[in-house]
């Protein structure tokens, strides 16, 4: 397999290489047939493509409506999906020591200070512009204006007020977000002096949100079982394809057994397995956790951050739709906000306990940490919050939250 | 009249006054160390030691205090707008969680002018409750950094000297540190400092029944602290450094904090565009300005004289070593585009 240095060169030699390496990823998904390996596929060809001499290359916060991208062909450069890439392939150590030399505290969240190590070394792309967005953290948006500063180019920020805690953001406030997220998408068309087709991203959009949203519902049912840790990788991966073909036809793969018979759960030999529910990020290329889980009878069977996209937009009208997925974000708004969802979620779901994964340097999952346990612990759901860093493998804090999470299974 | 604990001096402190409390900031209101704590609000240790002790100042005064005192939180930053939310989850109805924008654009001072009202309602209602809400509010009830509990310059700053740039600072004793040293304050970029909070001291005493909106525009134009836009920020901080002809800078940043930790970054940059040496301090709330943070400024300030005394003050300027005094490491964490060669820039330290 060729390393990711020789895959997002500039050369000829490069392009060869990136051409032979999509072949094989390719290959790989037209044999298994399912919709995570084609995302990957598809994920890894639109990335590719921003290292090409004169791309475009969009830095955006994951949160971000990248659909108003989609509609001028644009694909997105998300800083977090960037370095959890880099993180798991053969630039590993490259991007590390980048890091390491680089003056930026250490403690910031690790997804930042590795986007910005790769992008000053050369391993992402360097931004054409900065889009972000309020939600979900103010980390990411220091990153996004800073490197717009550095590189001489555009920064944007939807300015999304906090949801209520109990229902919805009021139509003003949403009004007012629509009309952000119109005005940017006219800028990025002048911008880059190309036609938009909102109205086509916005229909491949609900293909994919149809589909996904469809999945989702039947987990919450309880008529479908998928394995929470492998499906946080469909979204994950799935912010860089929303409002392309390829994304609409890759989630809708998940309506077929075969398409997403990759992300069943464990099989338990008999045992009712304790059912988890998994609360903010992952660790991307730590497995000692999943596999502990299995070893002790328990898995991941829902994970907060999967709720992403599930209501469709109106084609004709797509500014209030796309306006309302932020300013309602789950994971958006206060903590007493955050803990009401979650524990309704874990009510619906029945299930056995909740895991907080207190991802490294961030603010925002780890202040709104002891409400969220206060309320949990209030409900008489079991509750662990684990340290960790989503981007490590092992790693000082691994044995400790190995221990908890141990001690964790075992009570329940 | 009851006391209203702030945050931030961001928080229009004549509003406060006008509205019938006593704008006290909670960063001088610090509990001993050893005071014990609920569980609960114990936030998680990678949290910035600002928050950290204001959430415990707040629970203490809360405690301790009669009902109609109040906290007035400035949600600027992702810590602190949970340090609201915890707060709030047990103090409804004494806490207020102000959200303030990143920038001064027109959208913005309109969305903070509603969070202005947002409060005026807000401190209204509980200022009924209270026996001297009518007390008339003056500016010397704000205006006076003993007063606030606000940190002051100990002496005026003088041009030429060092400039420090910060988060958040307890108190004066870095700059003691500094006088101490031999060496003089060109400035200070501070949210504590009164560059920060004489301004706004009185901002809003005059603002009822007027709109609120000119209130936001002047606090949005007074503001331009680390949690700011980028943008705006380096062209204050540019103009700063400029106006006090400042020698070298000290950034004195919180850990654990993402706003300072771009911002050093951002002045580390400002400085080596200057020729400026700089260093960056990594600083706790209440700020320890002796034991190791002493010999490093001490150091730092050792090594300038020793550059201004023994090589020259243009030796950086010199062809003498042909450019081979750029180190590999400069090379590697060279933040320009490939093929430009950083230029010689000053020691970082950390
Ligand atoms: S993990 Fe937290 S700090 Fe990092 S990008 Fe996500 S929300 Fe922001
Ligand atoms: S800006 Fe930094 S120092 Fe200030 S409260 Fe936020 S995290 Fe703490």
């Amino acid at each position: 397999m060729p390393g990711m240095a020789e895959l997002t060169g500039d050369s000829l030699s490069a392009s060869l290489v990136r051409a032979a390496f999509l072949a094989q990823t390719r290959w790989k998904a037209l044999h298994t047939r399912t919709a995570r390996a084609y995302l990957q596929y598809h994920a890894l060809a639109a990335s590719l493509e921003l290292f090409k001499a004169g791309s475009v290359v969009p830095w955006v916060s994951y949160l971000f409506p990248t659909e108003i991208l989609t509609s001028h062909g644009l694909t997105p450069m998300i800083p977090e999906v960037g370095s959890a890439t880099l993180t798991g392939s053969d630039l590993r150590e490259a991007v590390e020591n980048a890091a390491a030399r680089m003056s930026l505290a250490r403690d910031v969240c690790s997804y930042h200070r590795t986007a910005l190590a790769a992008v000053e070394n050369g391993m992402l792309p360097a931004p054409t512009m900065c889009l972000g967005t309020t939600p979900l953290c103010l980390g990411k948006e220091c990153l996004l204006e800073m490197l717009a500063t550095r590189y001489g180019v555009p920064f944007r920020e939807i300015r999304v007020p906090l949801p209520p805690d109990e229902g919805e953001a009021p139509p003003a406030v949403v009004a007012e977000v629509a009309e952000q997220i119109r005005e940017l998408h006219e800028d990025i068309g002048r911008w880059t002096g190309r036609r938009p087709d909102l109205r086509r991203a916005v229909l491949l959009s609900n293909r994919a949100a149809k589909a996904w949203g469809d999945l989702m519902a039947e987990r919450l049912a309880g008529r479908l079982e998928l394995n929470g840790r492998k499906t946080f990788a469909i979204v994950f991966l799935g912010q860089l394809l929303w409002g392309t073909e390829a994304g609409a036809k890759d989630f809708e793969r998940l309506l077929t057994e075969r398409g997403r018979s990759d992300l069943v759960p464990p099989a338990f030999d008999g045992r009712r397995p304790k059912r988890l529910l998994w609360l903010h990020t992952v660790p991307h290329h730590d497995h000692a956790f999943f596999e502990l889980m299995e070893k002790q009878g328990a898995y991941v069977v829902f994970e907060e951050m999967g709720q992403m996209h599930q209501e469709l937009i109106d084609p004709d009208d797509p500014w209030p739709g796309l306006a309302r997925r932020l300013t309602d974000h789950t994971l958006w708004g206060t903590s007493a906000r955050r803990a009401r969802l979650n524990i309704a979620l874990a009510k619906k779901l029945r299930a056995d306990g909740a895991i907080h994964f207190n991802h490294w340097g961030c603010r925002h999952g780890l202040g709104s940490l002891p409400v969220v346990r206060a309320a949990f612990i209030e409900a008489g759901i079991p509750f662990l919050a684990i340290d960790g860093d989503a981007l490590a493998r092992g790693g000082p804090n691994q044995e400790k939250a190995l221990q908890q999470l141990e001690s964790f299974l075992e009570l329940l | 009249m009851p006391n209203a604990y702030y945050t931030c001096h961001l928080v229009p402190l004549g509003l406060l006054s006008t509205l019938g409390f006593t704008p006290k900031w909670l960063g001088a209101r610090l509990p001993h160390q050893t005071t014990p704590r609920r569980d609960a609000t114990t936030v998680h240790p990678t949290t910035c030691p600002y928050v950290t002790r204001l959430v415990a100042a707040a629970e203490a005064l809360l405690e301790e205090r009669p009902p109609d005192d109040v906290l007035v939180i400035a949600g600027g930053c992702d810590a602190m707008r949970r340090m609201g939310d915890l707060l709030a989850a047990y103090h409804p109805e004494r806490t207020f969680v102000l959200a303030v924008p990143r920038a001064s654009t027109e959208h913005d001072v309109r969305a903070f002018a509603a969070e202005l009202v947002r409060l005026e309602q807000w401190l209204k209602e509980r200022a009924v409750q209270t026996a001297d809400a009518a007390a008339t509010p003056t500016a010397s009830a704000t205006t006076g950094a003993a007063a606030l509990g606000a940190p002051d310059y100990p002496s005026a700053p003088e041009p030429g000297g060092v400039f420090v740039v910060g988060g958040p600072m307890s108190d004066d004793s870095l700059l003691e540190l500094l006088s101490t040293l031999g060496a003089k304050v060109a400035g200070l970029e501070s949210c504590t400092f009164p560059d920060r909070w004489q301004p706004l001291a009185t901002a809003g005493l005059d603002a009822l029944p007027s709109d609120l909106s000119a209130l936001a525009g002047q606090v949005l134009q007074l503001a331009i602290c680390p949690r700011f836009s980028t943008t705006l920020r380096k062209a204050h901080l540019a103009r700063r450094l400029e106006q006090t002809k400042a020698s070298c800078v000290i950034y004195a940043r919180q850990s654990f904090c993402d706003p300072g930790a771009y911002d050093a970054l951002l002045v580390a940059e400002l400085a080596a565009e200057r020729g400026l040496p700089f260093l960056e301090l990594e600083v706790g709330f209440p700020l320890e300005a002796s034991g190791p943070l002493r010999t490093r400024v001490e150091a730092f300030l050792e090594a300038q004289l020793l550059d201004e005394d023994i090589l020259g003050g243009d030796f950086l300027d010199d062809d003498l070593l042909g450019g081979d005094e750029l180190l590999a490491g400069d090379l590697l964490t060279s933040q320009r585009e490939p093929g430009h060669l950083p230029e010689p820039g000053p020691a970082r330290s950390e």
